[in-house]
This record gives structure tokens, C-alpha cells and sequence, in this order.
């Protein structure tokens, strides 16, 4: 069967970006703020239904990674969008949890001035989302990543009269425009090297001499287009690599690159925020897991063995694993001593990113697939409950300043016991970001610690246990201080709860409550079958299959 | 040395310095205005290198936009092309990546007049409202 040049795919990106900027066009005309809530949650729906039918497409009906090439042009000429098992599951995580984000705006934000700006800036951020995961192009990735830098810069001021949003803004966005050049940089090297940024493209030369033979049509397609690679390829794609991961680790905020999170996530409106910890900082890890997994994985030119017994790889990956732990501690340590509410979320996200980088930094040269399978499953896994996780925890926290007018955990003492609803998703939220064990978030930090101890490293397997210890002491210290005290008198009779967050908190409650349960009765075992096979011989050689099977059925 | 392999050492090694020059204007100088400077001098110096890349010295005449000129004898005038053109790939790649730098520059510059109001100086180190 034929799987390539589905609409689906590209469509979502482009409905969205075209929807973003029609909106200051019919603000000309309409000025019921009531009609652009409609209009985003009408486009949140339409992304979610199509995320969902990707993820049906790729993992019930064809069963291997599908494509969209872009005006028909074949894949390392045009630009081509591949959705594989991996995508899917993102895809539709960012579908998913964005409605939820779109739906507690129109709460949130529900009188708010320029709102119109608020939603084109939003919806961008969501087309820029689905294009990372599902592009299958070096540059596009680099064009996606420039959208969604500077959507989220817009929304971090959008609350542009506060001197703190500002200069959290400054802060997000200098930097970044640094590495996101850096990135640029990197893809300048890639193509002077391979002669080609299309990833597939990409994944067969860098695994040049052995795939020709296991994979002769891969290899005779791609180098009838755009040739062999050209000058010291090794030396080239350390460099490049080098400066990739230093836009990637800038996007997901990993030490040293953490430094704008705990100022830009808390100056953002509430469910900002909630995407901007949800969903953003993961496209910064899934840059990283598709760069050191599909393109540059195990038995490319950069994983031969060197000084030490080390490879390149392992070099890149020993860096990605320290960067991570030094996050998940540091995360988890400065947690502690917050007292906005918020900032404590920011710094927990930081504490996160550092166990999902940890487990992308698991595999090593002679990594088995079982080891492979675990460690990408466990960080897709973990990326999945943090979302939802995080999400839920930041909506509650934008419900207590929304009923307070603080952000403050010593000022809001006993606020909790106002609002039973918000109350109970605070503490199931944050248990289940701690790990809890009925909840997902307790499954996900134990399958990162499996990939760890399967791979060998004992001692940031023991990191990862000793930052989930460090940071109970962060969530311990929010619940007691909002529940446990008296209700304090001056509030009592004038908070009320609302029933649109009620509704999606309890939605919440009960997706990270059945995902816990989901995991027991097989779930992980489903989402292994789906992303495992990313990062091994034969879920790559499926990838580039669907890439270059699109020139044969035209042919 | 032959004279092309001199000119394409020289191109190189100024585009490294530019690197360092743009990278300490933005981690050291304190003006943001400086700093937005510095970004732009980055960005014009990773389109250099993109351009750099693709282009080519021919072994005969001089190198050729690429352009197919002549359209009345394909052969001979595809084989020329093939042989003087530069690559135009990496061009493409310049004139999104010079969009998305205006754009973003834009921004930032916008930023940056907001901070003079709020704040009434661009200096960062004058200015701390957040505390840590």
C-alpha cells in the first residue's frame, strides 16, 4: 500500500499559521471578544482531530511512519513531513493538551484587552509545535523552531506594561535568538557536508558504508540526488552537532541554558505558562532525541569507537547525561526555596527536563535494541505525564492568583480549603509530578530508571531517585502551606469556583489517574510497540522507506 | 598557494573573528542596544558562511549565478551551467533565514524601546526587577 502524500499531515501547520493571521485582519471588524474564543477553540478542535487522525493512520491502519511532500516535490528537493510512531504520540499530545490550554484561556483571559493579539500569538505557537514533531527537514525544523521562539517571546509580553515581564522577555529572547543563529549555523555545516538537509537524507549518509548493502535502494535514490558526502564528515558533524545542541538544550532549558525559564514562565499569562512548561520546553528534547536517535543514532560514522573506548556519540551522549543531572538536582534543590507559586512550577519543569534528558543521554555505543526501546519509551512516556502534569498544576495555580491577586504560597495560606475542587487537583497534580505510584508520573521516573540501570549508569539512575526525593520536599512544602492552615477570614464568602477550570480539572484528574492505570494493564507495552522502534536499524530504515517510497508510486 | 584557496582562508578566518566579535557583544556588553547590534552582526555572519558554502570556483572562467542563461542549445548550455553555477540551495536557505531575522530583530527592538519606557535606560546593569 501506498503510504505516501497524505494531507493530513501538512495541513495542520498551515490551517493553523493561515488562522493566526486572519485574526488581526477580522479585528478590524469584529470587536466581540467573545466571537475569538470561539474561533481558537474552533481551531484547536480542528488540530486535535487531525492529530488524532494521524496517530490512527500511522498506528492502526498503515502501521509505518507516512509522509507529506510539500507541492509534490520528492523528498531531499522539496520539503517532506514524516509522521512515524514517535510524531504520532507528540502530535497528538500537543493537540490534546493545547484544547485544554485553549479552553481554560477563554476562562482565564475572558476580559482581557487584545485578546485578538493573544490568540494569533497562540495559535502560532501551536502550528509551530506540530510542524517541529512532524517535519521531516533539517530547515524546517530550524524555520519551526524560529516560529514558535518567536510566539512564545510574544506571549511571555504580553503583559507588556510590567517591568519583570519585560525583562523576562529580554532575558528569552536575546539568548535566544543567539542559539536559534547557532542552529542556523549548524545546518550551514550539515549541508556543506552531505550536500542535503532532508533528515532521511541525512540518517543514510551519516550511516554510509554498512546501509548500502542492507539497504542498497536507500542509498542509490538518495545519492542519484544530491551525491556523497564531501570534505571530513566527522569532524563537520561534531561541530554541527555541537551547535544544534545548544539551541536544543537553550529550548528545553537545561543547565546552563535554564536560566530564562524561571523568570519567563511565571511573568506569562496562566495558560501560557501552562503550555509554554507543558509542551514547549519537550520540543526542545524531541529536537535532541531526533537528531541523536533517527539522523545521527547508533552505527553512524560518529559512533566508531575512539580514545577510551568512547565514540563521539558517547561523548555528546556523557554530555547530555551530566547536563541532565546536573538539572534534575539543581531544579529540584532551588525548588525548595521559592515562594511564588509559580516559580516553583518553573523550577520543578527545569528539575523534569533534566530526568528526560538523562534518559535520551542512556544510550550508548552497543546499546542493545532492548536498551534503545526502554529509553525512548521512557522519555516519551515521562514527556506525556509531565505534560499533563504540569499543565494541570500551573491552570490550578492560575485559579488561586485569579481568586487572590497573589502569587505568593505564604500569602495564599489556607486559600486551599476555599476551593475543595482546585484544591484536590493541586495535590493530585503534584503527586503525580513527585510519582506517585497510582498516577503515570511514578511509572514514567520508573522506566527512566530501568533504561538507566539497563544501560549501566548506576549513578545517574541514583541521581534520578535523589532528585525525586529533593523535589518532594519543594511540592510538600506548596500543599501544606495552601491546605493545612485555617481559612483565612478575609477571603471567606468571596471566592467561589468557577465551572469551567472545575470541569477541566477534574478532565485532568482523571487523564493522569487513568494513564497510571493504563500503564498497569499493558499501556507501556502499547507505547513501546508504538516509539520503540525510533533510534534502531529498523524503525529508521521504516522512516526512510516512507520517504523515498512517494518517488516510485509517481513514477 | 593558489590565489582562490588564499581568498577563501581569508573569508574563513574574518568569519570566525566576526563570530567571536558578535558573541562578545552580546554575553558582555551591557546596552541592550549594543546587544541587538551584536545579534544582527551573528546572524549576517551565519548567512556569510551559508553563501560561502555553497559557492564555487570553477576550474575555467568565472563562477555563474545560478541562472540558465542560454535556452537554445540545452546541452551545451546545460553543461556549461553544471560546471560555473553556484549553488543555489544555500541562497534560498539566506533569504528565509534573513526573514526570520527581521522579524525577530523587529521584535527585540520593540523589547528594548519598551524597557527604555518602563525603565528609563537600556543599561542592564541599572535595572534588576526580578529577584532571583
Amino acid at each position: 500500500m501506498v503510504t505516501g502524500n497524505l494531507i493530513s499531515i501538512g495541513i495542520i501547520p498551515l490551517l493553523l499559521t493561515l488562522a493566526a493571521f486572519v485574526i488581526p485582519l477580522l479585528s478590524l471588524i469584529i470587536k466581540e471578544k467573545l466571537f475569538y474564543h470561539m474561533y481558537a477553540l474552533v481551531f484547536g478542535i480542528i488540530a486535535l482531530t487531525y492529530t488524532i487522525l494521524n496517530f490512527y493512520l500511522v498506528n492502526i491502519v498503515y502501521g509505518k511512519p507516512i509522509a507529506y511532500f510539500f507541492g509534490g516535490w520528492i523528498a531531499p528537493i522539496g520539503i517532506v513531513y514524516v509522521v512515524d510512531g514517535l510524531s504520532s504520540v507528540l502530535g497528538l499530545l500537543v493537540g490534546i493538551d493545547m484544547l485544554f490550554i485553549i479552553i481554560y484561556s477563554i476562562w482565564y483571559m475572558w476580559r482581557e484587552e487584545g485578546i485578538e493579539w493573544y490568540y494569533t500569538l497562540l495559535l502560532l505557537l501551536e502550528a509551530s509545535m506540530i510542524g517541529i514533531v512532524y517535519t521531516g527537514d533539517m530547515f524546517n525544523l530550524f524555520v519551526m523552531i524560529e516560529l514558535l521562539a518567536i510566539s512564545a517571546y510574544g506571549l511571555v509580553a504580553f503583559y507588556r506594561n510590567k517591568k519583570e515581564a519585560i525583562e523576562a522577555t529580554i532575558k528569552y529572547s536575546l539568548i535566544g535568538a543567539t542559539a536559534t543563529t547557532m542552529f542556523f549555523l549548524s545546518i550551514v555545516f550539515l549541508y556543506g557536508t552531505y550536500g542535503t538537509v532532508n533528515m532521511a537524507d541525512l540518517a543514510v549518509k551519516a550511516r554510509s558504508p554498512w546501509i548500502c548493502e542492507v539497504f542498497s535502494e536507500a542509498c542509490k535514490f538518495f545519492s542519484a540526488i544530491s551525491g556523497t558526502s564531501y570534505g571530513n564528515p566527522v569532524l563537520a558533524t561534531a561541530i554541527a552537532i555541537a551547535f544544534a545542541l545548544w539551541a536544543f538544550t537553550f529550548k528545553a532549558a537545561i543547565f546552563p541554558n535554564h536560566f530564562w525559564l524561571p523568570d519567563a514562565h511565571p511573568e506569562a499569562p496562566t495558560p501560557v505558562s501552562a503550555a509554554l512548561s507543558g509542551l514547549v520546553v519537550k520540543m526542545g528534547a524531541y529536537a535532541t532525541l531526533r537528531v541523536l536517535y533517527t539522523v545521527f543514532g547508533l552505527n553512524t560514522l560518529i559512533d566508531i569507537p575512539a580514545g577510551a573506548g568512547l565514540s563521539l556519540r558517547d561523548v555528546l551522549a556523557y554530555i547530555v547525561l551530566i547536563l541532565g543531572a546536573v538539572s534534575a538536582i539543581a531544579g529540584s534543590l532551588v525548588m525548595i526555596i521559592q515562594n511564588d507559586i509559580k516559580r516553583i512550577l518553573a523550577y520543578s519543569t527545569i528539575a523534569h527536563l533534566g530526568l528526560v534528558f538523562m534518559g535520551i543521554g542512556a544510550v550508548m555505543h552497543g546499546s542493545s535494541k532492548a536498551v534503545v526501546s526502554a529509553a525512548v519509551t521512557a522519555v516519551v512516556f515521562h514527556i506525556i505525564n509531565h505534560s499533563f502534569g504540569k499543565s494541570l498544576a500551573f491552570m490550578v495555580s492560575g485559579a488561586y492568583i485569579k481568586a487572590t491577586g497573589t502569587r505568593n504560597i505564604l500569602e495564599l495560606r489556607g486559600v486551599g480549603r476555599l476551593m475543595p475542587i482546585t484544591s484536590t487537583a493541586l495535590v493530585l497534580s503534584l503527586l503525580h509530578l513527585l510519582g506517585v505510584p497510582p498516577f503515570g508520573g511514578f511509572f514514567s521516573k520508573l522506566l527512566l530508571f530501568n533504561a538507566l540501570m539497563m544501560s549501566g549508569q548506576i549513578v545517574f539512575a541514583i541521581i534520578l531517585v535523589l532528585s525525586a526525593a529533593i523535589s518532594m520536599l519543594g511540592y510538600m512544602r506548596v500543599i501544606v502551606n495552601i491546605l493545612v492552615p485555617p481559612r483565612p477570614s478575609k477571603y471567606i464568602g468571596i471566592i467561589r469556583e468557577h465551572i469551567v477550570p472545575s470541569t477541566l480539572f477534574i478532565i485532568l484528574i482523571a487523564i493522569i489517574t487513568s494513564i497510571g492505570i493504563l500503564s498497569i494493564v499493558g499501556g507501556i507495552a502499547y507505547l513501546e510497540n508504538i516509539v520503540g522502534s525510533t533510534g534502531w536499524i529498523d524503525g529508521i530504515r521504516n522512516y526512510i522507506n516512507s520517504v523515498i517510497s512517494f518517488y516510485a508510486s509517481i513514477k | 598557494m593558489e590565489f582562490p584557496i588564499i581568498v577563501a582562508s581569508v573569508i574563513v578566518v574574518s568569519l570566525y573573528v566576526n563570530l567571536g566579535i558578535a558573541l562578545y557583544g552580546i554575553f558582555a556588553r551591557p546596552s541592550l542596544v549594543k546587544k541587538l547590534l551584536a545579534i544582527t552582526i551573528l546572524s549576517d555572519t551565519a548567512n556569510a558562511f551559508a553563501v560561502l558554502v555553497g559557492y564555487r570556483w570553477p576550474r575555467t572562467g568565472t563562477p555563474q549565478p545560478p541562472v540558465l542563461m542560454n535556452t537554445t542549445n540545452y546541452n551545451e548550455s546545460i553543461k556549461y551551467y553544471v560546471e560555473h553555477a553556484v549553488d543555489p540551495l544555500p541562497q534560498a536557505l539566506v533569504l528565509t533565514a534573513i526573514v526570520i531575522g527581521l522579524a525577530v530583530t523587529l521584535f527585540i527592538a520593540f523589547i528594548i524601546i519598551q524597557y527604555y519606557r518602563l525603565h528609563g535606560t537600556v543599561d542592564v546593569r541599572k535595572t534588576k526587577a526580578l529577584s532571583r
